[in-house]
């Protein structure tokens, strides 16, 4: 049984050819989506507890951005970082140094029907502000609600020792529980009941279904069914949108988005987000104990060399503040790249061009962040330029979390950890003591008096202007010139999305509104 | 019958001793890799405190030696434990700082590997199909022809295919025959159509193997005396090959099967079930050591072994039952 190159070839043609002619006849409306359904493509998981008070995950927060409303809304824009829009409340102002007052809207429903009022603000704010709740963190401290009528409330802090203006961005982040769910853990955990656009349905596997909500306060959405779909692969969630499955994806990679920008069928949406890029000195522990050497390792880097390897998922910013939060400045003498001045600090703390160092581990992650490897080996490099001897770490995210955090023992491994930290309001305080106040420096160590003092002014100034003012001209500059941390750069958001998709809002913390989005 | 008996006794229980070293060397592994499953069941700001406090109740906080114990117990009665991640509608999840997870709202290890296995083996059984779609006729037609250019054919493709890492091949496929020219779904499950592409990835990657295999076998085979001596005793070449040469060569094929190829199987599936999002067996365990969460890994290593040994005994046997000169 001889085969002759031309039997072989016309057998292999054949089955070719009948492929091509059969394949398109079984499949080809295979994988279409049921019409007037959203898929979501996203990058991380919730928690399994739809209670908003029992967790700090980014993820779910986008999740609660669609099921829940809050008081107001803040857009955090550049341009205009501070501003407030009305969302479950109609009206707001400071009645005095510990008092808010919030005017509600009417005739608002949660999703299984119950009618929104003052009882439901003072049951969420009471609850989630209560120390002993994990999320509490995002929270300035306790505050007591007064139901004044059905559709007004007073926050009040006066009890718990600091001024009420602390709560004014907040109240743009804390989503509003129905009382009745409060009073029940049980329930607030197992589904999520808000007064938001959409309302959820089931769980399948890794995937969450959410409807429209027929009685939401600014009308019912466009889009009928939204199912959220957790895709842990950046690539796969890109190829799920070019072949049509999904139709909104998040957390590109930089090259992705510049390929996506390029393709037809797609649209793609770039945005400054609220979270800046830090290296975290850990200040409690040689050599970085030492201001000066922590100076000097700031001056060893280039950050413009940094970004251009970050490219389109970074924004240059001289602040430890994103320029979407409050209080935002171009601080005026942030270190910057001077091998000069590097080498004179070295020498001043005792380590002349780097002789007498300890070996210093510089902690990141792949696989989490954009780039991070990318720049971690750059930094690394300019850091040995200057006579630090780096040894640079590169962990997947389960082991980089691990090691991120300082320990029972005050201590964290390594020497340069490399994080994000994002938050959900203007409110700079929310960046500022989790990582610079010596009560909490969660990553740093850091424990200095004038900044603390500087943190708990900024935190007690009666009024907005004093706060930016103190902020601007005194808490952000002692940061950079005490270095617990570098800020490299503040993140820029880059998502695709279908281009019959028009209508989406992305807030600078990841959640999107998709109140009024429609897909033709 | 008796050397059957004494065969699947013998090495049933080599293969348990086997199976019991694989499973306290991942279950070791775990515990000493950096990245610890409380930090992902609690989230990125739990307090230490609270971490020490889950660790304990999840009993990570006890000797590996007493952990693997407790945990040979329970597999002995049947029982894989619950996910640390996956809640009971099989979702993964995680950063609830309200404590140690209920486990009895956590999803049953088996249960999500029940749910997960036909995926796996419909991709498994449609990409061993295509690769032996590919392999068969390249392979035969080499085997049949040393020295002439179907050998050549058949070596160019399997280095080709060989040097095609399956990441790339499945991006590349997906884009081609889905994004760009519509034809197939590609991302998660949702049909038979769903399974195709994958499939063609893990036959690119087990064809190789297959195509060496088989025209090394054959090729043997033809060149053996009783081949001609067949032909000149009046046996008609198709015959001689479908009836001793095939048959001949089935033994170190089995071989190949049973030692690469399911191992081979194996790894591909788990990385190709994660590109294409395929909820399968290789998907849940890739994210589950993402996350740390060591019931999900500890329970798939386990069965995972036993079915390589599994088939391992089998083969053999099947083997001698094919040629009783290996019988052993």
């Amino acid at each position: 049984m001889k085969t002759t190159r031309r039997q072989f070839l016309a057998g292999t043609a054949a089955i070719g050819v009948a492929g091509a002619i059969g394949a398109p006849n079984l499949f080809s409306q295979a994988f279409a989506q049921a019409s007037n359904t959203l898929v979501f493509a996203a990058a991380g998981t919730v928690t399994g507890s739809w209670d908003p008070s029992s967790h700090t995950v980014a993820p779910q927060i986008t999740a609660e951005g669609f099921l829940f409303g809050r008081l107001t809304r803040c857009p955090m824009t550049p341009e205009n970082p501070g501003e407030i829009l009305p969302d479950l409340a109609v009206s707001w102002s400071q009645v005095d140094a510990h008092t808010l007052e919030y005017k509600l809207r009417a005739g608002v429903t949660f999703h299984d029907g119950q009618p929104f009022t003052a009882r439901d603000v003072k049951a969420t704010y009471e609850y989630a502000s209560d120390p002993s709740r994990p999320a509490s963190a995002w929270y300035p401290g306790r505050v007591d609600v007064e139901v004044v009528d059905d559709l007004t409330v007073r926050l009040s802090t006066k009890a718990h020792g600091y001024p009420a203006l602390n709560f004014w961005y907040v109240s743009s982040f804390l989503p509003i529980l129905c009382a009745d769910d409060v009073a029940n853990p049980e329930k607030l955990k197992q589904r999520p009941n808000g007064t938001g656009p959409f309302k959820y349905v089931s769980t399948t596997g890794d995937q969450i279904n959410f409807q429209a909500f027929d009685g939401y306060h600014g009308g019912k959405p466009a889009i009928e069914n939204l199912v959220w779909a957790y895709v842990p692969d950046a690539n796969t969630r890109v190829l799920g949108l070019l072949n049509g499955q999904y139709h909104l994806t998040e957390r590109l990679e930089p090259e992705q988005y510049v390929s996506l920008s390029k393709e037809a069928g797609i649209k793609t949406d770039r945005s400054l987000s609220s979270e800046n890029k830090y290296l975290h000195f850990r200040c409690n522990k040689p050599p970085f104990d030492d201001v000066r050497v922590r100076l000097a390792a700031f001056h060893s880097i280039d950050r413009d060399q940094v970004l251009a390897i970050v490219g389109e998922a970074g924004q240059a910013s001289n602040c430890h503040l994103s320029p979407v939060k409050f209080g935002f400045t171009d601080v005026e003498g942030y270190p910057e790249y001077n091998p000069e001045k590097a080498q004179a600090l070295l020498a001043e703390a005792g380590y002349p061009n780097g002789q007498g160092l300890p070996e210093i581990e510089y902690i990141t992650s792949v696989g989490f962040y954009p780039k991070t490897r990318e720049y971690g080996e750059l930094i690394s490099a300019m850091l040995q330029e200057q006579g630090f001897p780096v040894k640079l770490t590169t962990l997947e995210p389960a082991a980089w979390e691990e090691q991120l955090y300082r320990r029972a023992d005050g201590q964290g491994p390594g020497h340069i950890v490399d994080v994000g930290w994002l938050t959900g309001s203007p409110e700079p305080d929310l960046v500022l003591r989790p990582n610079y106040h010596s009560s909490f420096a969660l990553i740093n160590g850091i424990n200095d008096a004038e900044i603390d003092a500087s943190l708990d002014k900024q935190r007690n100034a009666l009024t907005q202007d004093e706060r930016l003012k103190v902020l601007q001209t005194e808490t952000l500059p002692l940061i950079a010139a005490k270095a617990p941390s570098i800020s490299l750069f503040s993140s820029v958001f880059l998502r695709a999305m279908s281009s019959k998709l028009d209508g989406v809002t992305f807030f600078p913390n990841g959640p999107v509104d998709l109140s009024k989005a429609t897909l033709s | 019958m008796a050397f059957a008996i004494e065969f699947f006794v013998r090495r049933l229980s080599q293969g348990l001793l086997i199976v019991l070293l694989v499973a306290f060397v991942i279950f070791t592994l775990l515990r000493i890799a950096p990245g610890d499953p409380i930090r992902i069941i609690l989230g990125p700001m739990a307090t230490a405190t609270a971490m020490e406090e889950t660790a304990r109740e999840l009993g990570l906080r006890d000797p590996i030696p007493v952990q693997f114990g407790r945990f040979i117990v329970q597999v002995a009665s049947g029982d894989f434990g619950h996910s640390f991640i996956r809640g009971k509608q099989g979702g993964a999840s995680g950063g609830s700082q309200d404590g140690a997870p209920d486990l009895s709202q956590r999803a049953p290890v088996m249960d999500l590997i029940l749910t997960a296995l036909p995926y796996t083996l419909i991709l498994a059984s449609l990409g061993l199909v295509f690769a032996f779609l590919i392999a068969i006729p390249i392979g035969l037609a080499a085997g049949l022809n040393a020295g002439r250019w179907q050998q050549k054919l058949g070596l160019y493709i399997s280095s080709f295919f060989v040097s095609l890492p399956n990441i790339w091949v499945g991006v590349v496929l997906i884009y081609l025959l889905s994004a760009k020219s519509g034809l197939l779904p590609a991302i998660g499950y949702r049909g038979i159509a769903y399974a195709i592409i994958p499939a063609i990835v893990v036959a690119i990657e087990m064809s190789p193997v297959l195509i060496r295999a088989i025209a090394v076998s054959i090729a043997a085979n033809v060149q053996e005396g009783y081949f001609n001596v067949g032909q000149v005793r009046g046996i008609p070449r198709s015959k001689m090959i479908y009836r001793h040469v095939v048959r001949n060569a089935a033994v170190p094929l089995l071989n190949v099967f049973s030692a690469q190829m399911i191992g081979m199987l194996l790894g591909g599936l788990f990385v190709v079930e994660y590109i294409f999002s395929f909820p399968g067996i290789g998907l849940l365990t890739i994210n589950a050591v993402f996350q740390r969460d060591f019931p999900i890994i500890q329970a798939v290593a386990i069965l995972a072994s036993a079915v390589l040994v599994l088939i391992n005994i089998l083969v053999d046997f099947a083997s001698t039952t094919i040629d009783r000169r290996l019988k052993f």
